[in-house]
């Protein structure tokens, strides 16, 4: 497992990719917008933007590997390959989207109060979307419908994150906002949810 | 057993829609809160079959569950237009707008949403076991989903809901769902439900006969 891991992080084409992806997708905001975005504007966009190349990134996750994965298939469980599957998109997606915050912020500014709340948000929703995400790109693939199908089966259910998402980062831009206690436990929650899910659909889906 | 629920759809059906009630828009309680109830009445049934069809795979429980959720996602649509009615004409101003920022009708689209691409992915698969096991894993991820963003995000952020009995605005048992209305709401719930469950039989009957002309074939 670790060696696939491994291999998946020596293939520099889809760090490369993800990384071109952010810095157009970016720029292009800034072109749009140029400097003077509220603070609710900076926040909408830059979910939307999240939710964007975390679909981009997901999407190359499983993508062109069909003989590949027959010979992990041979080799390990599903539940092992869905919690490696878990952990290893999870931390690629938190890599690319703090890399889209450093290029949001070089371009677009930064008008975050409290960088910490943020970044807790930032790692938990992130965290939660990849997981998600790569549940529905499993399902996506076995229909057969790429990345269309994968954004309709997807979106629905990544907007209970997205909210509890913007609203805490919305918080974070208040220096001495309070209670975000709560819609962190509820993001904690929610991860802690979508990944038993993932665990247990998983296998099903696995088998063929 | 489908006869059963046949004729007790049937029984509790007739006397709804003849109840003389009030002329008033609050007549819309008897479809509009019905309509949400039958429809998670009907995605359970479907999530109760699907996680069935897992456990032990057979044609049966995959046709309950998509056609119930198919069902389902009608009175869904029902529902939301009826709502979208009753806002028109008691939220914000009157006769302006089809939509509210509210955190249930956010909960509502989501379900329907997630429904429609249950349907688009059962179209994309040809295998049928395929289908019906992608489909069924599908179903228990978005009912799940569903239920977490309908029942627990708006208790969370005291993001208030405009409906009655949240957010401080009274409910309908204080001041106008009287002992009169009462009697006419419990058996219209226990109506659209057996409708519901009744429409999802037919359509279960219409989808195995429509299979079984597809196998003899």
């Amino acid at each position: 497992m670790q060696r696939e891991l491994r291999h998946e992080l020596r293939s520099r084409r889809s760090w490369l990719a993800i990384l071109l992806y952010i810095c157009s997708v970016v720029y292009v905001t800034y072109l749009a917008f140029q400097h003077d975005l509220e603070p609710t504007t900076w926040n909408a966009l830059f979910w939307i933007l999240i939710i964007f190349i975390s679909m981009f990134a997901a999407s190359g996750s499983f993508a062109g590997r069909d003989g590949e994965m027959l010979y992990i298939y041979t080799l390990v469980s599903s539940h092992k390959f869905i919690m490696a599957r878990l952990v290893y998109n999870g931390v690629f997606m938190l890599l690319v989207s703090i890399a889209a915050f450093i290029a949001y912020c070089l371009f677009v500014g930064n008008p975050v109060g409290n960088i910490m709340v943020f970044f807790a948000t930032l790692l938990l929703s992130v965290w939660g979307i990849s997981s998600l995400l790569t549940m529905a790109f499993a399902i996506a693939t076995k229909g057969g419908g790429g990345f269309a199908l994968m954004a309709i089966i997807s979106f629905p259910l990544l907007v209970p994150l997205l909210i509890t998402a913007q609203h805490l980062s919305s918080l974070s831009m208040i220096p001495d906002a309070t209670g975000y206690l709560g819609n962190m436990a509820a993001l904690l929650a929610l991860d802690a949810l979508i990944a038993a899910l993932c665990y247990l659909l998983f296998p099903y889906l696995w088998r063929d | 057993m489908l006869f059963l629920v046949y004729t007790a759809a049937a029984g509790f059906l007739v006397p709804v829609p003849a109840k003389p009630i009030l002329h008033e828009t609050i007549r819309n309680l008897y479809f509009h809160v019905c309509m949400w109830f039958s429809m998670m009445f009907i995605f359970t049934v479907s999530l109760v079959y699907s996680i069935k069809y897992l456990m032990n795979p057979d044609e049966e429980s995959d046709i309950i569950a998509s056609e119930s959720a198919n069902t389902g996602l009608v009175f869904g649509v029902l529902g939301l237009v009826t709502g979208m009615l009753w806002l028109r004409y008691t939220w914000g101003e009157t006769g302006k707008d089809w939509w509210a920022p509210d955190p249930k009708l956010n909960g509502a689209l989501i379900a329907l949403l997630s429904y429609f691409a249950y349907i688009v992915l059962r179209m994309s698969i040809d295998d049928e076991q395929k289908k019906a096991r992608v489909a069924a894993v599908y179903n228990i991820f978005a009912y799940v989903m569903m239920i977490v963003f309908v029942m627990i995000y708006p208790r969370l952020n005291n993001v208030d809901s405009l409906h009655p009995g949240n957010g401080g605005n009274p409910g309908f048992n204080q001041y106008d769902l009287d002992n009169h209305m009462r009697m006419v709401f419990y058996p219209a719930v226990m109506g659209w439900v057996m409708l519901s469950a009744w429409i999802a039989s037919i359509n279960i009957r219409i989808e195995k006969i429509n299979r079984y002309n597809h196998n003899k074939i």
